[in-house]
This record gives C-alpha cells, structure tokens and sequence, in this order.
C-alpha cells in the first residue's frame, strides 16, 4: 500500500479539487444528528461525526429507482440512467466494508447488475478515520479496518494526514491538488498512536464473541428468538438504516394517464410482514420471530457461508434505529450469556 | 360498432359519502393536471359531492368515503357491495371509522345523556353505533389516510381498473421515516405514533417536523404493546400514547389496552 502524508490545511484544496468534476457528497449537520448529503463548501463538512442516521448504499441502490419505462404504444423503452459523477467524502471504514460487501452481491458475474454497476462505475470514495461511538462494533466483526474499496483513504493522525492510496485517479487528484509528502517515521509512529487510542475507545460493553456463525446454528431453536421477535415492530427501520441489506422490489407503476408506466426497483426488508409471501397466501416466515432471525442469520451465518465474511459490518445504526432495541448487539449478548451458562453447567 | 362496445366496456363508477367531512372527495380534484385523464379513463356515474341526482341502479367500481354512523349507510354499503364488482374505500373514516369512530367509547348511554329520557325515536331509527366500511361490507381495496393522497387514489383506483395484486405492505412507518432521514421523536421525548401506523404515506408528517397522529389506521401487524413499552420508556405514559390513537382508530380491534 502506498502512503503519502498530507497537512490538515490542505484538505479544503482537496475537496474543492473534486468539486470541479464530481458532484460531492459528504457527511454534514442534520437536526441533531449526521446525514451524507451534496456539499457545497468544505465547511459544511463535520470531518469527525460520530455516524449518520442512514449508510451511503443510497448511492449504489437509490431508495427507487427506475429500471425501465412502457408505453401502450411504443411498447418498452430502456430506461438511460442519468448518473452523476461523485465522490464519497468521509466515509468510516465500516462503511466502505459494507459497499464491499454490496459488490459481492451486485457484480457476481452469474447475475451482473447494470444499474448498479453504472452507480459504481461514477463513484469515488475518500475515507477517512474516526474514533468509535458507543454503539460501534465494527471491531468484533472484522471491518474495523478497510483494505481496498477506496480511492484514498484519510487517517487523523494530529494536524496532518496520512493518506491511503488506493487508485491511480486518487493519486492523481491528490497529487494535483496537495503537495504530498513521504511518511516520515514520526508520521508512522503518530498512526500507530491513534489506532492504538481508537482501539481503545470500543465499548467494552459489547462483548466480543469467537465463532459466531457456528454458534448461530447452535441455537437457531433457542427461546431467545421468540423474546427478540415478540419485541419486533414490523417497522422495517433497521434495513432501512443497513448500510449492507440490499434485497429490493420490483414493482410496475402506471401514470394517471393509465397509458404510460415505469418498472420500478425499491428497497424491501426481509423484516416487512410481505416479505415472504407467496402466490396462493402462504408466508414462510409469518411472524417476527422468524424474520427477526432470518435478518440476523444472513448477516451473521448465511452470508459468511456463500461470500466469507459477515454481512453486518458493526456500524451501530440499527442499535439507534430500533427503538424495541434488537440489533447483532443482542445476539451476541445472547451468546456470551450462554457461554457463561455451559461453562457454569459443565463445572458442575 | 366497435365505439358501442367499447363505450360499454368503459367500467362505472359511482363515488359514495358516508359520515365524513368530504374533504377525501374534494381532495381527488387535487391531482388537477391529470384529472381529464382520469375521469377519461372511466365512466363517472355519480359523485355525491358533485350532484345532486340518486346514485344509479347498475355500475361496476364503488368509492366510499365515510365511516357507518346510520342504518341507511349500512343499506346503501349492502347495495353497492351486490352491485359492484371492486368496493374501494377512500381516507381514514371509510377505513377505521376515524373522527365519526371516536363516538363510539360510551355510543349506548349517550343520547339519554344529550336527551334525558324523551330521546326522540328518530335517533334510535337512524343512528348505529360508528363502524368502519369494512365492518359492515368486504372491501377490495384501501386508500388510506387523512386527507387522502389523490396520487395515491388514482394508484389504487387503476388497480380496480385494470386487476392489479391488490397487496399492500403492512409494516409501521418507522422504516420509511428512515429513508427520508429524519431522527426520532421518541429521542426528544416526543410522543409519534409512527410506531404502530401503517406505511405508505412516505412519513410525510414526520418529515415536515410533526409526528404521526395515526391517520393510516393501525398497521394489522403493530405491536401495540410493544410500542407502549417504547413510549413508557422515553417517559410517555401508555395512558397518553392509547388516548392519543383513539383519534383514528377509536374502533380497531386489537388496540384497546
């Protein structure tokens, strides 16, 4: 990996660099939390915000979207997508892990997605560092750290930073815009200070449990997804902030005219009471007991066994966004509480 | 020829008011631009807000506006269900008897209360007790909330039209206040019924800063008591948040503490 260091007065040179080109999107000040949004000017950027209400897959897999347009006379046109060139600025490591973990599902060569790869193709991510709040577990999961997925990825390390270098058309864009320099050992030792620091800062009240997907097999017919589902309230508020649940639905949608129509895609939620429901009424997970744990397998179990890596990547956003407060925090409560009771039972 | 016959195929529609403020009806008009295009679609047989004229004997699509508060609404609801072959009900009176529905905790005693002993036979005669459309007839089709969205009339009348699924997702609301970004009200202490609403409406009111009064109706699928739990917990008495859904949902089963 190649590294260069940069002075923290340089960022806004930077920034404006990828305004000329690209439409930028970075995290800002929304009511009293965070949001990605189009920036104007680098000071509406807040460069250390804890997390955003909702993740930047809206940039690859847009809350609907339109797939293609039919006419009763022209019959179906195919829909020319108007994809604006952006660069994702500021995005935390769990983050860019949960757009890597969306290219698995999107560019599997068996079924490549157009709409999504055109998404992909005019987008840039700058990450950046951050210090974790209390309901971040991206540690536990393996995507505390980021290795590819980026273009340049920003680390804090006192007044400067030290940039990762992660494509040609990063490198370019810094070099034009900044005067980067060679780490020095200084700069190597100010890194390794703050991640030392940032590991640290985990809450520790979040346990870290080994084997999770095994035992997510263990006790998929525990009591315990009965007490997590009868909590559940069919909201649907945790994919909706998932910066990795990906499944959509396809629906037609008819104009007024009843003459015209577009095909469209939007997000869907195998927490939505429809999810599972087939011609001829039969739902296969008719209760939020079954969907509660279907969600938590695919991230915690099903999605390990297909692609060999979680599909929750820690961010936290679903701990805040339940307000009946399940999320993998829970589960993994849930295991380190049995541990505890088979140890107890085994010295007995 | 083919004009004849292509006339008759034309479904008919006639759009009925039971107790409701007609606001549902006026509100069709709102989708303005497309509204030629609209009627065009169908044949507009009667449209109480718009004449005067009794409702005709035959016609195949029926639009209900209103919640049952009288004996003849049930008799109007039981001819237009033999007739018609889709029943649509529009905004939050038809569907949970909404503001009309509120009459109904202590409907028995009320009029001896308003009339002493001499209640005038009429009342008796005509006034039932609030009841939403589907309590009284089968019901094909829902546009939910108040006011209606008249997009989401036409949406839901071309369904009618043209045989769509009639499914309809019956998740809360929470989900897609999400995705317009908004924090929570209950981090503020702030009582939304979101919690418990049906979805569709793309959490409008929360977007615009107000929570949910409940409009949609109760999703079929709320956990009402665990959304009491979530309240009582940001310091909202159950009391409050159960009081507050009586607004529009004063007659859906399963809400009552």
């Amino acid at each position: 990996m190649l590294y260069r260091v940069i002075d923290a007065h340089e960022l806004p040179a930077l920034v404006q660099a990828f305004m000329c080109d690209y439409e930028v999107i970075a995290p800002v000040r929304s009511g009293k939390s965070f949001a990605f949004e189009a920036i104007d000017s680098f000071d509406d950027i807040v460069l250390d915000y804890p997390t955003t209400l909702t993740s930047l897959k809206k940039y690859y897999l847009p809350p609907r979207e339109t797939l293609f347009e039919y006419d009763m006379v022209d019959g179906v046109t195919d829909y020319r997508m108007e994809v604006r060139p952006r660069v994702l600025f500021g995005a935390h490591a769990c983050d860019i892990n949960a757009i890597n973990a969306l290219n698995l599902v999107f560019e599997d060569p068996r079924y490549p997605d157009p709409y999504y790869e055109a998404h992909k193709k005019a987008t840039m991510i700058v990450g950046i560092s951050c210090m974790p709040g209390d309901s971040c577990f991206c540690h536990l999961l393996d995507a505390g750290e980021v290795r590819s997925g980026y273009d340049l990825f920003l680390a804090d390390i006192g007044g400067r930073y030290l940039v990762s270098i992660g494509s040609v058309e990063g490198a370019d864009i810094l070099e034009a815009a900044c005067d980067p320099r060679e780490a020095t050992d200084e700069d190597r030792r100010a890194f390794r200070d703050y991640t030392r620091r940032r590991q640290r800062a985990f809450n520790e009240d979040i346990p870290s449990v080994q084997e999770i997907p095994m035992l997510m097999d263990a006790f998929h017919s525990d009591d315990f997804w009965e007490e997590l589902g009868s909590r559940c309230l069919n909201c649907t508020a945790c994919s909706s902030v998932c910066p990795t649940c990906y499944c959509f639905d396809i629906r037609d949608v008819l104009d007024p005219s009843g003459k015209t129509g577009r095909r469209e895609r939007v997000w869907d939620a195998c927490t939505s009471p429809q999810f599972a429901l087939v011609t001829g009424g039969h739902n296969f997970r008719p209760g939020p007991r079954e969907r509660v744990r279907h969600r938590m397998y695919h991230k915690l179990n099903g999605f390990n066994a297909k692609h060999g890596r979680y599909l929750c990547v820690g961010c936290g956003r679903c701990v805040k966004a339940c307000k009946a407060d399940i999320s993998p925090i829970e589960v993994l409560r849930f295991f380190e509480q049995k541990g505890i009771e088979d140890g107890e039972r085994d010295a007995d | 020829m083919s004009t004849m016959s292509e006339e008759k195929s034309i479904p008919r529609v006639v759009l009925v008011g039971l107790a409701s403020c007609f606001g549902c009806q006026i509100n069709i008009t709102n989708v303005e631009a497309h509204l030629m295009e609209v009627l065009g679609q169908i044949d507009m047989r009667y449209w109480q807000l718009t004449s005067s004229d009794p409702m005709p004997e035959a016609f195949d699509v029926a639009v209900v506006e209103g919640a049952v508060t009288t004996d003849e609404a049930v008799r109007t609801l039981q001819r237009i269900r033999e007739q018609a072959r889709a029943v649509i009900t529009i905004g939050a009176c038809a569907a949970t008897a909404g503001i009309p529905g509120m009459a109904a905790a202590g409907y028995e005693p009320r009029a001896n209360e308003v009339y002493g002993q001499a209640v005038p036979a009429i009342i008796d005669d005509i006034a039932c007790r609030p009841r939403a459309v589907a309590d009284v007839i089968e019901v094909d089709y829902e546009v939910p909330c108040c006011p209606i969205d008249p997009y989401d009339f036409v949406r839901v009348l071309q369904k009618a039209l043209y045989g769509a699924n009639p499914y309809e997702r019956t998740s809360t609301l929470c989900g897609e206040c999400k995705r317009n970004e908004r924090g929570c009200f209950y981090g503020r202490g702030i009582m939304c019924l979101g919690l418990v609403t049906r979805q569709g409406c793309g959490a409008r009111c929360p977007d615009l800063g107000r929570p949910c009064n409940g409009c949609a109706g109760v999703s079929p699928d709320a956990n009402v008591k665990g959304a009491r739990r979530v309240a009582q917990h940001s310091g909202i008495a159950p009391a409050r948040f159960d009081k507050a859904l009586e607004m529009f949902n004063q007659v859906t089963q399963g809400v009552q503490p």
